[in-house]
């Protein structure tokens, strides 16, 4: 065989490598913004408009660039015409009426998304997560871009990892207020708050079943901070993992049979898998990445997103929950999915080490915006589901 | 998804008042030629008589056309309330979870014990043990420190010791939060070793919200990678807590 033709056959290999390659990484996961055209909005509107429309996957061009267009009509109530420039049809022509600005337009962004990719809208979702400043830190509820921040522990403490329960008005976190990491609920609507795990030694990172009716969380009272999993307000804890090392972050598989946790039983962080029914503790292949903390399950079951960290900066990546390549995707840490399985939101610092702030990163398309700011420093981010 | 309707937060919606004049839905939308506009869109999408063409938010009771039921204000999350006396008891399942460590060897002394002492930070401020980085064993360096914490709790032998873990910021926040632990429980290993009674001893874990120093090098890494030990005594006689 020439050597020309060898040649020929390695380049005619490489791009067969090439596509399929490529193949992998526009399948399924990373697509292109949607360019759409916003005309006749202005001031509050406008503002939610394009951010809501940023984070869901859309870039905000010209009209000679757009492919939708999205055109508010004058008047007090918010109301808009959307149309497919390509194909000259109107996708809804729809008034907003009652609320504010905000809802208004927030609503109009959930109604644009749907109409266009077929996806329900997030902007009308929440986020709670710990502020601290100086020394103290408080849990924090917001709408998902941050508007309307509300406090809700007022105890001048340290908090941790605050999580929605699913499907309920009430989030569980770790606070310090009794001296001790202990594990706390706490009812939106009433306000009323109650300690749920108060064993010796430390009670943290507390995560709700998405049926709710079981507690996973890291109890150290055996000798080691070990995965345990109670019922609904933590009682009757059973213990999952027996490693001489650490875990830490517990999340669930939509379905509830299985968690994801952080062991460093390999004397490094690892994600791994385990049934919630009991059994042994699988490593979850994580190729390309390693010091992998804080696993999040997608709502679809189908990605886990978790933090690698290097030692002085963070990435948020995704794995398929089987495990296998890990993408890296952004600069972060901490990532909480969105209902939608595709935004997350996640914190990033300020300068290398310092202050963090929340951002919202739409995957597919690698768009980060953040999310208006509480005074402080904010982490640990938990979207409402 | 929670979707945050109006009758799911009537108990806490605050009344925004609306500064925007009453507005009749689809006002913008009442001139003939914007009408005859609309009905071509609308035969182009496929739309059908009758299809709802507005999408009331929370607060908004009219119909359209009807010129009531707005300024409701946007259904928002609850203030901050003041937190029931003290959470504690509230929970059906408090007394289960109370119930102290029968699952390890080597139990930590119970909450109720550990809460009704005094806390002393002075007595071994000079016996804190470092961890190098992303480790939770106690160094050979600090044999000395654990033994004088050992010592003294076994010439009082009323007193109790509490040990704290911290890390450094270059962890992520839950994954500290353990290793802090481990590193708390390292200590404890060491003194149980040295002779001290494991319901003696009991850890907390503060990961990196502690810092000792606040700086983002390693001279302050290496001093917030640490274990703490606070003495705890018994109350005065009298029993005040």
């Amino acid at each position: 065989m020439s050597r020309s033709r060898i040649t020929s056959l390695l380049a005619i290999l490489g791009l067969c490598l090439a596509a399929s390659a490529a193949e992998v990484v526009v399948s399924d996961v990373t697509s292109r913004a949607i360019p759409i055209h916003l005309e006749g909005f202005s001031g509050e509107a406008r503002g939610v408009l394009e951010f809501d429309l940023y984070v869901a996957g859309f870039d905000l061009v010209g009209a000679p660039q757009a492919q939708y267009s999205l055109g508010g009509k004058p008047g007090g109530s918010l109301a808009a015409m959307l149309s497919d420039v390509n194909n000259q049809a109107a996708l809804f022509n729809r008034s907003y009426p009652g609320g504010s600005v905000r809802a208004q337009a927030h609503a109009l962004a959930d109604d644009v998304v749907q109409a266009i990719t077929g996806r329900k809208g997030i902007s009308r979702t929440k986020l709670v997560f710990k502020v601290q400043k100086e020394r103290v830190s408080e849990v924090y509820a917001s709408d998902f871009d941050g508007a309307n921040p509300v406090q809700l522990t007022t105890d001048a403490n340290i908090v941790a990892a605050p999580a929605w329960r699913p499907g309920r008005k009430s989030i569980v976190y770790t606070s310090y207020r009794a001296g001790n990491a202990d594990i706390y609920s706490q009812d939106l609507s009433t306000g009323e708050r109650k300690v749920l795990v108060r064993f010796s030694g430390s009670n943290i990172s507390p995560a709700p079943s998405p049926d709710g009716s079981r507690l996973a969380m890291i109890l150290s009272k055996a000798g080691s901070p070990d995965l345990w999993v109670g019922d609904a307000e933590g009682g009757n804890p059973r213990r999952l993992t027996t490693t001489a090392a650490d875990e830490s972050s517990p999340c669930w598989s939509p379905d509830g049979t299985t968690l994801c946790v952080v062991s460093r039983e390999s004397g490094f962080p690892q994600l791994y898998t385990i049934p919630v029914a009991g059994g042994s503790m699988r490593r979850l292949p994580t190729a390309g990445v390693r010091n992998t903390t804080e696993p999040d399950w997608s709502p679809d079951g189908k990605w886990i997103a978790f933090t690698r960290s290097r030692g002085d900066s963070f990435d948020i990546c995704v794995v398929p929950a089987g495990g296998g390549d890990a993408k890296v995707i952004t600069e972060g840490e901490d990532p909480s999915w969105a209902p939608n399985s595709r935004t997350l939101v996640i914190a990033r610092r300020t300068g290398k080490f310092g202050s963090r702030r929340l951002s919202l990163l739409d995957w597919p398309t690698g768009h980060v915006k953040d999310v208006a700011q509480v005074a402080g420093s904010s982490s640990q981010p938990s979207w409402s589901r | 998804m929670i979707r945050w309707s109006a009758s799911h937060l009537q108990n806490f919606n605050r009344q925004i008042p609306n500064t925007q004049p009453p507005i009749t839905p689809m006002k913008s939308f009442s001139k003939s030629g914007s009408l005859a506009l609309v009905a071509i869109l609308c035969l182009a999408a496929g739309c059908k008589k009758g299809q709802k063409n507005y999408t009331p938010l929370p607060g908004y009771s009219g119909t359209p056309g009807a010129s009531s039921g707005l300024g409701k204000g946007q259904p928002i999350l609850p203030p901050a309330r003041p937190l029931s006396p003290d959470g504690a008891g509230s929970g059906g399942t408090d007394a289960v979870n109370r119930v102290d460590n029968p699952d390890g060897p080597g139990g930590q002394p119970s909450r109720e014990e550990i809460e009704g002492m005094i806390a002393n930070r002075e007595q071994f401020k000079a016996n804190t043990v470092y961890f190098d980085y992303d480790k939770s064993v106690v160094k050979a360096d600090d044999t000395a420190n654990l033994q004088a914490v050992a010592a003294y709790l076994k010439s009082h032998s009323d007193n109790k010791v509490a040990i704290e873990g911290h890390c450094d910021e270059r962890g992520t926040e839950e994954y500290n939060r353990a290793l802090g632990e481990r590193r708390a429980l390292s200590a404890r290993d060491g003194l149980i070793s040295l002779g001290i009674g494991p319901d003696r001893v009991v850890t907390r874990s503060f990961g990196e919200d502690k810092p000792a120093e606040l700086g983002h090098d390693e001279a302050a890494w290496s001093k917030n990678r640490r274990g703490e030990f606070i003495l705890l005594t018994p109350p005065p006689a009298g029993g005040v807590r």
